[in-house]
């Protein structure tokens, strides 16, 4: 009786195992020609291959390893040969003269020359004096910042950029210098708009994106045509992660090479397994968090601040006494973040300037600096504002769980001065219309108190200078604040020639922040990542001295690594060779497998057509459906 | 089959369908905060580059009658607008590269957690208050208990890092050379096996406790012991008379279900990295890509109105009383 039932369970099962056979437990795909594949993981999304549409980290990342910048950033973040091999400044710094490299090529094999520099850089002039936006707008602020005016190509190896503003600017610039081959067949709006830009893409720089899944990953093919060092890596596949558990395990399993992010916990946990082949990196980032205040002086009927006190320099001034910010570090992120103080980040080594006077936390020196700025206690301990009232801040932030830390420990911190203070999240895009003043298209009604928010920076100090300007009111500017000083400060750095004076002068605008006090810098966190050393070496990273190797600026750090079981075979010492020499030497035992054509080697393309995968999967249901069925009818025939 | 039963119930469905579109579109538009405003916290960014970013995805129109009209007619012609997030790519190429891993990933999770749900059902039913019966329905409860993304992380977990037996993310090894097509389907199989036992696994229990309770229920007929009386089989008497009658909770629970698809899909292709419709969703969230959300809305109200459909349908054959 049992055991019928007991058969049918097992043909069940079978029928299961039908489903199973489509399970093999082991993969088994690597042959003996795969390329050497550099796999990346990061959490952010690409948004496409358009260089115009750049706006996250990794959107940066494939764009400059797709072409070249006019100038390359360095090691150090210094610039560097990059399209242009060297370039000379006239006495008056107004014009520029790059040299661009002799018969250097495009991917596709087209020569690159100092045309290409100058139709892209002229492409940039016709929108910026036309009033026309490039995409999202993130590039052309490069060209417009270093003031110029007009670019030529006299001959094929010189470009020459005049310009009217004397600053160094553009050696830095961001924008890639394009293929005019390619590019200027299409339509300027359409090439900085809806162009897709489609894989595989023709540029100058160490790899080309070959494949590109929307929100999967993209994969990049050595340039063979590469002006530069090769790096080891016959090709890059940078993945995005929707979950960072899954990212780590990748790279504790060795399906990663590289993760970007790691969590602070996952960090620690991977740091305490010294002498594996997972090196981690606790690097600076180019970011800060601040705590701003709502500066609008003007009452708007409806929004503004809940009190005047914000917009009291003695105010927010004596609240800063009251913030301990490296216990903020500490319980946030775990130490995991540098104590903050202006808005130049320590990753701009050079600018960053500790202003003088730093605020000591001590929550009775706030007290009295408040009561002596004009803030008293009432009777059952509130703190009133110079109108009588009791004064209650409100304090929005993006909801991250370490701006969360953050603003309830301020909150404490604040209770003890007799301010309460009313903290809650708020979803990014809603912060940021509330935030948005009068002056803003369309008008806001700067509709908060307090909020913890970051900015992220350039190589160079200006954008991040910028961001407190009062002409940015209405754009960028966030606390809405105004300084003369600040201001003119701005203006004089912009077109500084002389070094020394310009870090004077950003340091002044540093200290005149700081004391004004319209963001009181709470921390610049720290870049959390991750590699292997089992499958590449040669990892170097940018700043040298703090920070990451890969996912900085420009694509140089793909070109110094080496193939770390290649390094072991050849017969020269590893120890008594430069790390150079031995990188020449990988070099050159991988050229010739990458002397193909990168678009050849599309047909290794990952992406298998899912009709047929769907063509199984309904014949596996059918095959369920028969067998039901059959059953049945075996039943009815026990009868 | 009575065809005005299925005329009403299939213009129920049109009607809902309708209804869903209006819904689809007034539900983004009612959510906070704009898509282009993520683009003020760049120093870099003019007001101007802003204003034109608006203008593109024409957003800087009033809501209704131009956005709500444009959309209606454009979903009427298959178009379901460019992507925010993706600069401009269609909407309608974004989502059918995505459909197709759903589909298998949830459609073999579905199906594996029927035959096997059902089974141990019926088994445990059967055999109610036997040792199997407690270990099946315990092991059905703590199954059904545990959210799909505990059981992910656990297979991830054991048998991706641990044993190294699976691959812990994607759905193929990107940039991988394979020798022919049956590589890469193995390829394929080996990163489907833990996001397909997960989707199986989290379903089976549920299915199966179902299946128990309803099986049960059904033994305690007058007809089931008139049945014995007869003389008839055992396993006649479950096969022929218990569970066909058992059945019918089945059927409403497996086409609502399918309404959680995307909700389970988000969990576990997330654990995974799955390219499916569930990252996806994750993704056009965080950027406020309101054609992708559409688009997946409208994809998955569709399908659950279907699925709806053809459970109504299908209750004319396992039901005779619903011919009415």
């Amino acid at each position: 009786m049992r055991l019928p039932l007991r058969g049918r369970l097992a043909r069940t099962l079978a029928a299961f195992g039908l489903a199973a056979t489509l399970i093999p437990p082991v993969a088994a795909t690597t042959t003996a020609a795969d390329p050497l594949i550099l796999r990346a993981g990061t959490t952010q999304t690409v948004q496409g291959l358009n260089p115009w549409s750049v706006v996250d980290v990794v959107d940066f990342e494939i764009m400059t390893l797709n072409y070249d910048t006019l100038v390359g950033f360095g090691q150090d973040v210094q610039p560097v040969p990059g399209f242009a091999e060297s370039w000379t400044r006239s006495a008056d710094g107004l014009t520029w003269t790059f040299k661009i490299r002799a018969g250097m090529k495009w991917s596709d094999g087209q020569p690159a020359t100092s045309e290409d520099a100058r139709w892209t850089m002229q492409y940039v002039l016709d929108a910026t004096t036309a009033g026309r936006t490039l995409g999202l707008g993130y590039l052309e602020p490069y060209q417009t910042a270093a003031g110029v005016t007009a670019v030529s190509a006299p001959d094929s190896t010189t470009l020459i950029v005049k310009s009217n503003l004397d600053n160094p600017l553009l050696l830095q610039s961001y924008i890639p210098i394009l293929p005019k081959h390619i590019w200027s067949k299409l339509d300027p709006k359409v090439a900085s708009g809806t162009f897709q830009n489609p894989a595989p893409i023709v540029g100058s720089g160490p790899y080309q994106v070959v494949e590109y899944k929307p929100g999967q990953f993209v994969r990049l093919q050595r340039n063979a045509n590469y002006w530069g060092q090769q790096g080891a890596a016959d090709q890059i596949v940078i993945t995005t992660f929707k979950n960072d558990d899954t990212m780590i395990q990748a790279l504790k399993k060795g399906e990663l090479d590289y993760a970007r992010d790691v969590p602070a916990a996952q960090f620690d946990q991977l740091k305490s397994n010294p002498g594996g082949p997972i090196v981690t990196t606790d690097g600076v980032s180019n970011t800060f968090y601040e705590l701003a205040f709502n500066c609008y002086a003007k009452p708007i009927p409806g929004g503004g601040a809940s009190t005047k006190a914000v917009q009291d320099p003695a105010f927010r001034d004596a609240l800063g006494y009251a913030i301990d910010k490296q216990a903020i570090v500490d319980k946030a992120f775990a130490g995991h973040a540098t104590v903050g103080s202006t808005q130049i980040t320590p990753f701009q080594a050079g600018w960053h300037a500790e202003p003088n006077d730093l605020r000591a936390f001590n929550i009775d020196t706030a007290k009295a600096k408040l009561d002596a700025a004009g803030y008293p206690l009432d009777a059952s301990g509130r703190r009133l504002d110079k109108e009588g009232k009791a004064i209650t801040l409100r304090l929005a932030w993006p909801g991250a769980p370490e701006e969360a830390t953050a603003a309830s420990l301020i909150v404490d911190w604040f209770a003890q001065l007799g301010i309460k203070v009313n903290a809650a999240p708020e979803d990014e895009a809603k912060l940021g219309a509330e935030l948005l003043p009068p002056e803003a298209d369309p008008p806001g009604k700067a509709n908060f108190d307090m909020f913890i928010w970051d900015w992220v920076g350039d190589p160079d100090p200006t954008s991040l200078l910028k961001v407190l300007t009062s002409a940015e009111i209405g754009a960028s500017s966030d606390s809405l604040w105004t300084n003369a000083r600040y201001d003119e400060l701005y203006k004089k750095q912009l077109a500084e020639t002389d070094a020394a004076a310009r870090h004077a002068e950003v340091a002044e605008m540093q200290q005149i922040m700081y004391d004004q006090a319209p963001y009181h810098v709470l921390y610049y966190p720290s870049q959390l990542d991750a590699n292997r050393t089992d499958r590449f070496g040669g990892w170097r990273s940018q700043p040298s001295q703090n920070g990451n190797p890969l996912f900085g600026f420009g694509p140089l750090d793909y070109t110094y690594l080496t193939d770390a079981k290649a390094v072991v075979v050849p017969s020269a010492s590893p120890a008594t060779a430069s790390p150079g020499s031995s990188e020449a030497a990988v070099a050159s035992a991988t050229a010739p497998t990458s002397s193909a054509v990168p678009s050849t080697s599309g047909n290794t393309s990952s992406s298998v057509p899912l009709l047929p995968l769907g063509i199984i999967a309904l014949v596996v249901i059918a095959a369920v459906g028969l067998l039901v069925l059959r059953r049945s009818r075996e039943a009815a025939e026990d009868e | 089959m009575s065809g005005r039963y299925l005329l009403s119930k299939v213009g129920q469905a049109i009607f809902t369908i309708v209804m869903l579109l209006i819904l689809n579109f007034a539900l983004f538009r009612m959510m906070p905060g704009s898509p282009e405003r993520i683009l003020g916290r760049n120093p870099n960014v003019s007001a101007e580059a802003i204003a034109a970013t608006r203008e593109r995805w024409g957003l800087d129109k009033p809501v209704f009658p131009d956005q709500f009209l444009g959309y209606v007619a454009a979903t009427a012609q298959g178009d379901l607008g460019f992507s925010f997030v993706y600069r401009g790519l269609p909407v309608v190429d974004v989502l059918a590269d995505r459909i197709w891993p759903t589909v298998i990933l949830f459609g073999l999770g579905e199906i594996i957690a029927i035959v096997v749900g059902v089974a141990l059902g019926a088994y445990t039913g059967w055999r109610r208050g036997g040792l199997v019966d407690h270990l099946g329905n315990g092991a059905s409860l703590v199954l059904y208990a545990t959210p799909y993304f505990l059981i992910g992380m656990t297979l991830l977990l054991v048998f991706a890092v641990g044993l190294g037996w699976f691959p812990t993310y994607g759905m193929f090894q990107i940039g991988a050379t394979y020798n022919g097509y049956l590589d890469q389907l193995t390829d394929f199989a080996s990163h489907l096996a833990l996001p397909l036992a997960t989707v199986a696994l989290g379903l089976i229990g549920q299915y199966s406790i179902v299946m128990r309770s309803s099986i049960v229920e059904t033994l305690g007929e007058e007809y089931i012991t008139t049945a014995r009386a007869k003389g008839i089989l055992d396993r006649r008497i479950l096969r022929r008379h218990a569970m066909p009658n058992a059945m019918l909770p089945m059927a409403t629970l497996i086409a609502i279900n399918l309404g959680y698809v995307v909700a389970g899909a988000i969990t576990v292709e997330v654990v995974f990295n799955w390219p499916g419709l569930g990252t996806l969703t994750v993704d056009a969230l965080t950027a406020r890509d309101y054609p992708v959300l559409q688009g997946i809305f409208l994809i998955l109200s569709v399908s659950v109105v279907v699925a709806n459909l053809i459970a109504d349908v299908g209750y004319q054959f396992l039901d005779p009383r619903v011919k009415a």
